[in-house]
């Protein structure tokens, strides 16, 4: 019961900044996947940037752990393609597109009910796929920084100076 | 556009604060945000109405089980979070069809949301063979 309470208020409060960013809109969200304005970006950099700082502090502290997922390359890709086909035809993610019902945007409800199907759909193909695409190229739980033998803060002074220039890029850009 | 609205917060402040918000939820529930197992649970549940053995044995949702979780309610949070801020922001607007895609495609409803609903379909196949 306390874990659905802690749910409901992490959502209630992600929600609210989600929406006053105004980034869960259609407009807004085919406007990164066109180039044409980097809102979304900026946002999800700079969300994880500072959680990737945090968190990783936090677990050198022995106060949390990582949550490390397998990494299997056919699924990756091919998942990822797949999303993304879906996502620009969409125009919301599965998190997203409750928040753009929120704010009165009726034609997510029928993305919510796609996204129901495409569940039903991903359940039906799991025996399937578990036998072939989410074989291919397997590593198991990994992190990039195991996969390069370095440091995790190497590889996380990399990404935020990495990520810095490149909003610092998106800006003189006007984007 | 003939509506006013309030200015959108920086996107870097919000997306910071959305980094804190990950924080706090790692270090007080052990939760990392997510939202697609979301549909996963809830397509079993609407499914257990119709056909209860059949969920039982599916290897998917006996790996991801159709009950309400940590994440479920933080799904449904995001569309509590997003009305309160939109109804307290003066930026709350039904709409059926996105300002863009009207001035792209036209007003029709069918060809918006049957299109936004194959892109679900599609989307959520892609996310599920990604893992989120």
């Amino acid at each position: 019961m306390k874990m659905l309470i802690y749910g409901l208020i992490t959502g209630v409060l992600f929600g609210f900044l989600l929406q006053r960013a105004r980034v869960i809109r259609y407009d807004k969200q085919l406007a990164a996947l066109r180039l044409k304005d980097m809102t979304i970006v900026k946002f999800m950099l700079s969300a994880v940037m500072v959680a990737m700082v945090g968190v990783y502090l936090l677990v050198d502290l022995g106060v949390v752990k990582l949550a490390i997922k397998t990494l299997s390359l056919g699924a990756v890709v091919i998942g990822g393609l797949v999303f993304g086909v879906g996502w620009a035809l969409l125009g919301y993610c599965p998190g997203t597109s409750l928040g753009a019902l929120g704010e009165g945007r009726l034609d997510a409800l029928a993305g919510i009910v796609g996204m129901l199907a495409g569940a039903a759909l991903y359940a039906e193909a799991y025996p399937a796929l578990q036998k072939t695409v989410l074989t291919w190229g397997n590593y198991g739980k990994i992190t990039l920084p195991q996969l390069l033998g370095v440091n995790h803060w190497v590889v996380i002074a990399v990404f935020v100076v990495g990520g810095v220039g490149f909003l610092r890029w998106l800006e003189k850009k006007g984007l | 556009m003939n509506h006013a609205e309030p200015r959108p917060w920086n996107p870097y402040l919000a997306g910071a604060l959305s980094g804190l918000l990950i924080i706090a939820s790692v270090v007080l529930a052990d939760k990392y945000l997510g939202a697609s197992t979301t549909f996963v649970r809830s397509a079993g549940m609407i499914e257990q109405l119709f056909a209860p053995d059949k969920v039982a044995k599916m290897a998917y949702f006996l790996k991801e089980k159709a009950i309400v979780d940590w994440q479920w309610m933080f799904v449904l949070g995001i569309f509590i979070g997003s009305l309160i801020s939109a109804l307290t922001s003066k930026s709350f607007r039904l709409q059926t069809v996105p300002d863009s895609w009207q001035e792209r495609f036209g007003p029709a409803l069918g060809k918006r949301w049957a299109t936004a609903f194959v892109g679900g379909v599609v989307a959520m196949f892609g996310a599920r063979l990604a893992d989120g």
